[in-house]
């Protein structure tokens, strides 16, 4: 008790403040930014946390992941738009009911109920993290083991109705993650004996590659829904009454968002739909859902806030992520020096509570920020993105070069990049993949470590059972949703496209099979054993897929059909591949000439190309950017990139040239 | 090329002044490469070695630190060993990782370790304890030995961890049996959990969470690795002045003193493992008036006593080494020689494990 308030003191400490401050502006930057969510958001602060004091760092973290489910609200409600994967339900009374000229009252309501489910959490987590002592006891390798595999069987869920291309993806996850050092043995796993793999590919790449890049090619090629103006609009009271009203279903659905959020793995995706349809099955009148209820608004908004508090719960104590951006704040944690586990609950209890105090204020924060320049942040959704595509791909490029200061990550950050935007356009699971991808030496781990302790003994432990049960009842909620899917029989263009794209995912377990033959069988059974399975899942899929363009008899079993409807793809490319060649122009930029005159390049030629008459704000834009990174080289000792310019010409230092 | 045109200048230069021209740093920016993240023990041993190096070297030059992760610390030492210049503008963060790669041969390393001046070393050390129903009293491990099984945590056989199978194995406890993939806090967690039997931890982490657990009469000492001097003789740890050391504790279980190869690879593990836990080297080839230059700097370091208050807390009760004997920890360290090298294949191979010390 003394240190939940000693850690209330310490967060008002002006440093303290600023830090999570500038954490909950860059959080709400992120979520308006229609697409861009707390993973992104996480993974261009996480170069800069490790010079950091630890609190600071974890009160800049949480202050980034709090606001981005409650900014995300403003493309919901005035384009029709999710801002995050977190408010896709609340776009369906958001939007209709900002038609309706209500949309001061929509936002007002929303953001009062992102407000109070975001205090909700925040004091579920620290209630969990009162009792955590003696949970962590009671879970061995067996339990944490069990608790993986419960995770990734979420994983299952939050794939929505891809059921199969998400499992496959979680796989393929797997065995990205099981590049690097073999953990058992030491021995090279899929390194081709470079260095840069000898540690695995790093997280930041996976997750911005995946995320960040896919979203701003999307949102390039979308050129943008005409977002509503929040000019004279009234309401702004109505809203945070119709909250009051419905203070009994913002407890309701910020209790089921907590709990949602605690489960490992699901986190956000789910959580506001699921807030939404309880919401209908308790409601008698449900002729105005859909049609710009204000309840539909509430619901959702209050639930996925309250998400964050309860994702936080295995993050913090069995260092399994929540949800897809936990994956990103357990990274800073390493980076850090923050261990997960028994620390955070005995001595580390005062960053834990400095955590939940941040994500409380970062809640009240971001809300009220909201409330108060709404109508100027709400700008925000009217910048053209080919101004912000440019400079977010610069930040992207440099905060993956800080992480590990390697060209390499520059090529790897460009191919995960690819990976996402055709795994978003074809289908497959991002968010399975990187939660795969981080979980991956876990549960080798876990799985070694479980049998070398117990055998198979630890199955009837008590928590065992329980997990057990949970794992069996998700495998059966799973086969029971699947049956109404998107899939239409229809999208025969693309289908060829979407075969040979198997075929190409199935090099990767193959290599990984052949590579890795030769090593002890310490070593090589986990990669092999889930390239096995993965390569079992692509056939399945590649035969279905052939099956189904050639629309044989037998698809017309029970089986055969549903997994027919549950195998399907999203939607074309348009411009989307058009667009990542102008990133691989960026890349050719930066062996030339080096990452900062390669980036003020960029900027201005990506932002010329789209208008020729923007000159002065992309030479503004690239000249700021310019001192900014000339201000970080020094402070973080970073030597930029060197093109092959520098080989001719001496560069200064914060141009790439040489030290000293 | 430029390396060589310093060195030649350097070396003319010497040769053309019969007195040592005065070393002096000043409008210089020194470059201290640590091969490791922000925020770990190196980094943060040189954040708190850098000002008071700034004061005391000749011309207070300002002194950056370039962190250069990844590749298992390869990759920084191997950067520093292509770009440093041996003329006292560049010093290199190490620590005992950096030793093992070189220690056990690993293939990727191009760093000449054993070439390098050190400076300055700061000595770690290790504790071993057990749960009190595991044992009679502190200090006894008569109970462990009899037991079939007795599981203890290895982070992997590539690491400095290698030393525990090295350690329990000299001991002769043959149900020895290391759980790999477990860092030393999440070793702890499964100890305290009772799933494993026996658990370690540095000087840090003991008196924070180790302590308390004596305290309350769960958990027994057993022994420490014991702080190695420069005659050789083998003191106990402070922090746990009761423990017996490694030597000790290998008498009492083997009735013969440790002696012949054993002492040798003990020494040798002792240097890499506890003396130079983190340390501060020059490049090779660095001339000696540099080296004496930033040697005299340490000393008079050291010395300071703001230094000696604050490092007490910073980092740990153990002294620095510094000059002479620090060098010959260092090549000790980085060189295992093939007796040491063979015992470790040998323990290695005892517990089935295909990963060898080159």
């Amino acid at each position: 008790m003394e240190q939940l308030i000693a850690a209330l003191f310490q967060l008002f400490e002006i440093n303290h403040l600023i830090f999570l401050f500038a954490g909950t502006l860059l959080g709400l930057v992120v979520g308006i930014l229609p697409g861009m969510g707390g993973t992104s958001g996480l993974a261009l602060v996480l170069p800069f946390v490790f010079s950091m004091e630890p609190s600071y760092a974890l009160a800049m973290m949480i202050g980034v992941l709090a606001p981005t489910t409650t900014s995300d609200t403003f493309p919901a409600v005035l384009m029709g738009v999710p801002g995050t994967a977190g408010s896709q339900a609340t776009v369906m009374d958001g939007f209709p009911l900002s038609k309706k000229g209500m949309a001061a009252r929509a936002l007002s309501a929303a953001f009062s109920a992102s407000l109070l489910g975001g205090i909700v959490g925040a004091f579920m987590l620290s209630i969990s993290i009162y009792y955590a002592i003696p949970i962590i006891m009671a879970f061995g390798f067996g339990e944490q083991f069990l608790l993986v595999v419960l995770a990734l069987l979420m994983v299952g869920a939050l794939t929505g109705d891809n059921l199969f291309k998400g499992v496959t993806s979680c796989f393929l996850g797997l065995i990205i993650g099981s590049i690097g050092t073999a953990p058992i043995t030491g021995d090279p796993r899929y390194t081709f004996n470079s260095l840069y793999l000898i540690e695995g590919v790093p997280l930041v790449v996976v997750g911005l590659g995946l995320f960040a890049i896919p979203e701003i090619v999307g949102l390039l090629d979308s050129r943008g829904a005409i977002a509503k103006s929040l000019k004279n609009e009234k309401g702004w009271i109505t809203g945070a009454k119709d909250v009051l009203k419905n203070w009994f279903l913002v407890l309701r659905c910020s209790t089921l968002g907590c709990l949602v959020g605690a489960l490992p793995g699901l986190g956000g995706t789910v959580v506001d739909w699921l807030a939404y349809s309880h919401l209908k099955q308790t409601t008698k009148d449900t002729s105005q859902f859909g049609k710009g209820d204000i309840r539909g608004v509430i619901a959702p908004e209050s639930a996925n806030n309250a998400k964050e508090g309860g994702a936080l719960i295995p993050t913090l104590i069995f260092g399994i992520p929540g949800s897809g951006n936990k994956v990103l704040l357990l990274g800073g944690f390493v980076l850090i020096g923050i261990e997960p586990g028994l620390d955070m609950v005995t001595t580390n209890l005062d960053l834990t509570y400095l955590m939940i105090w941040s994500l409380a204020l970062a809640n009240i924060l971001g809300a009220g920020i909201c409330l108060a320049f709404a109508s100027q942040i709400s700008k925000f959704t009217l910048v053209p993105y080919y101004i912000l595509a440019p400079v977010m791909v610069c930040l992207i490029f440099f905060a993956t070069f800080n992480i590990n200061r390697d060209w390499f990550d520059f090529i790897a950050l460009l191919a995960f990049g690819l990976i996402g935007i055709t795994f978003k356009n074809f289908g497959w699971s991002r968010p399975a993949l990187l939660i795969g991808f981080f979980l991956s030496t876990k549960v080798e781990l876990l799985s070694y470590q479980t049998h070398a302790v117990y055998g198979l003994s630890f199955l009837t432990r008590p928590v065992s059972i329980i997990l057990i049960v949970l794992c069996l009842a998700t495998i059966f909620l799973l086969s029971k949703q699947r049956f109404d899917s998107n899939y239409k029989s229809d999208q025969k263009k693309g289908k060829m496209t979407q075969i040979y794209y198997v075929g190409f995912l199935l090099c990767l377990p193959l290599t990984m099979i052949f590579f890795t033959s030769n090593l002890d069988y310490r070593a090589n059974l986990f990669p092999i054993s889930l390239s096995i399975i993965a390569i079992l899942l692509l056939i399945f899929i590649f035969i279905i897929k052939v099956t189904d363009l050639k629309n044989y008899a037998f698809l017309n079993y029970t089986f055969m059909n549903f997994a027919r409807s549950n195998i399907f793809e999203n939607g074309s490319f348009n411009n989307q591949l058009y667009y990542f060649l102008s990133f691989l122009g960026f890349l050719a930029m930066n062996f030339i000439f080096g990452f900062p005159i390669a980036a003020a390049l960029f900027i201005n030629f990506f932002i010329l190309f789209h208008n020729r008459q923007a000159y002065q704000v992309s030479i503004c834009i690239s000249l700021v950017l310019m001192m900014i990174l000339w201000s970080l080289s020094s402070l973080l000792t970073l030597q930029f990139p060197n093109g092959a310019i520098g080989l001719v010409i001496d560069l200064p230092w914060w141009l790439g040239g040489e030290l000293n | 090329m430029r390396k060589f045109f310093i060195l030649l200048l350097v070396s003319l230069f010497s040769l053309a002044s019969p007195v040592h021209a005065e070393v002096d740093f000043s409008n210089k920016t020194i470059t201290w490469v640590v091969p490791f993240k922000e925020g770990g023990g190196t980094s943060r041993f040189a954040r708190f070695i850098q000002p008071f190096l700034t004061k005391y070297l000749p011309g207070n030059p300002d002194i950056q630190i370039m962190h250069i992760p990844g590749g298992g610390a390869i990759k920084g030492s191997n950067y520093f060993q292509k770009n440093a210049k041996s003329d006292g503008t560049f010093i290199f963060g190490c620590s005992t990782s950096v030793i093992v790669n070189v220690a056990t041969g690993n293939p990727l390393v191009e760093y000449n370790l054993s070439e390098y001046k050190p400076v300055l070393l700061l000595p770690q050390n290790t504790h071993w304890f057990t749960r009190s129903d595991l044992a009679n009293g502190p200090h006894d491990l008569s109970k462990l030995q009899e037991r079939d099984l007795m599981l203890y945590a290895l982070k992997t056989p590539a690491s400095a961890d290698l030393f525990h199978i090295w350690v329990f194995d000299k001991l002769g406890l043959k149900g020895a049996k290391p759980i790999p993939g477990l860092s030393s806090s999440g070793g702890y967690q499964a100890f305290l959990r009772g799933e494993i039997h026996i658990s370690s931890h540095g000087a840090a982490n003991y008196v924070k969470k180790v302590k308390p657990e004596i305290e309350k009469g769960k958990v027994v000492d057993l022994m420490t690795l014991g702080i190695i001097g420069a005659d050789g003789v083998v003191s106990r740890n402070p922090l746990a002045p009761d423990a017996p050391t490694f030597p000790e504790m290998y008498e009492k279980m083997n009735g013969k003193k440790l002696q012949g190869d054993d002492l040798e690879a003990f020494y040798s593990i002792g240097a890499a493992w506890s003396q130079a836990s983190k340390s501060m080297l020059l490049p090779e080839n660095t001339p000696d008036e540099i080296v004496k230059a930033y040697t005299d700097a340490a000393e008079k370091m050291i010395n300071d006593p703001e230094f000696k208050e604050k490092a007490a807390k910073a980092l740990g009760p153990f002294p620095l080494i510094v000059g002479e004997e620090a060098g010959a920890i260092v090549k000790k360290a980085a060189i295992f020689s093939d007796t040491t090298k063979e015992q470790l294949n040998a323990v290695l191979n005892k517990n089935r494990f295909t990963y060898r010390v080159q």
